[in-house]
């Protein structure tokens, strides 16, 4: 029998509940405008997961990458429910990402 | 050097069952008048998946039935979260649905506005001054 996709499969759901986590404290110290980085660093994991040799590693950085995109998408909504009492609010001034003027002209992406 | 696709294979992977996991479950669950039917499909196909990531000689389909199909085994308990959502008015109620018409009914949070469908101020706001629609702004 082949336990690598059932371990995976594991893994890849821990990953993912653990991107519910970093969603929602990403959002609280550093704001949503930082979305644009963490997709990069989910594409960039994703490149990077293409020269691991290792099919462990490279299937967890793949899954990781993915995971990161995903909540680049979804740092927008977990600012609303932050906004509107769902969430704590953070009322401290949140660090800038750079380029900011240019990351609000565009729209966040959302699932 | 040649490349490894695991990752790019399990990177698709994930985010299809991140996007099954969201969006389909939200489509199903608002759509499906008995919660069981869907639960019981996505549990049936996550253990289907399941064996068959045991029994493939790919390393490439065990992966990717691995973790589509784990990930629709937790589905078929999130239709059940969704379910717990909508009475608590955290997602749209579809009044067209008996099952979401009982929750408009029963519980004073429920409504058929998507809260979330909305920019974020940076700010608090109170849920009650704000338009149902955001188009209304």
């Amino acid at each position: 029998m082949n336990f690598f996709g059932v371990g995976l499969g594991l893994a890849t759901l821990l990953i993912i509940g653990l991107g519910f986590v970093w969603v929602i404290r990403g959002e609280y110290y550093f704001g949503y405008l930082w979305w644009p980085y963490v997709l990069g660093a989910g594409l960039v994991a994703i490149g990077v997961s293409l020269m691991v040799p290792w099919a462990w590693g490279s299937a967890l950085l793949g899954a990781a990458g993915a995971s990161l995109i995903w909540g680049a998408t979804e740092l927008k909504e977990q600012a609303v429910r932050g906004e509107i009492g769902w969430y704590p609010f953070n009322p401290k001034r949140k660090p800038q990402p750079p380029f900011i003027e240019i990351i609000r002209r565009w729209p966040a992406p959302h699932l | 050097m040649s490349l490894n696709w695991m990752g790019l294979l399990a990177a698709f992977a994930t985010f299809l069952s991140i996007w099954l996991g969201h969006v389909g479950v939200r489509k199903l669950e608002a759509a499906a008048p008995a919660l069981w039917v869907p639960a019981s499909l996505a549990a049936a196909a996550g253990l289907t998946l399941e064996a068959g990531a045991l029994f493939t000689h790919s390393l490439y389909l065990s992966g990717v039935f691995g973790i589509v199909g784990m990930t629709l085994l937790f589905d078929a308990l999130e239709f059940y979260r969704q379910h717990r959502r909508v009475a608590h008015g955290h997602a749209p109620a579809n009044p067209r649905n008996p099952r979401h018409a009982r929750l408009l009914a029963e519980h004073p949070a429920a409504t058929t506005i998507n809260w979330l469908e909305r920019e974020p101020t940076g700010h608090p706001v109170k849920l009650e001054t704000l338009p149902a629609h955001p188009e209304q702004v």
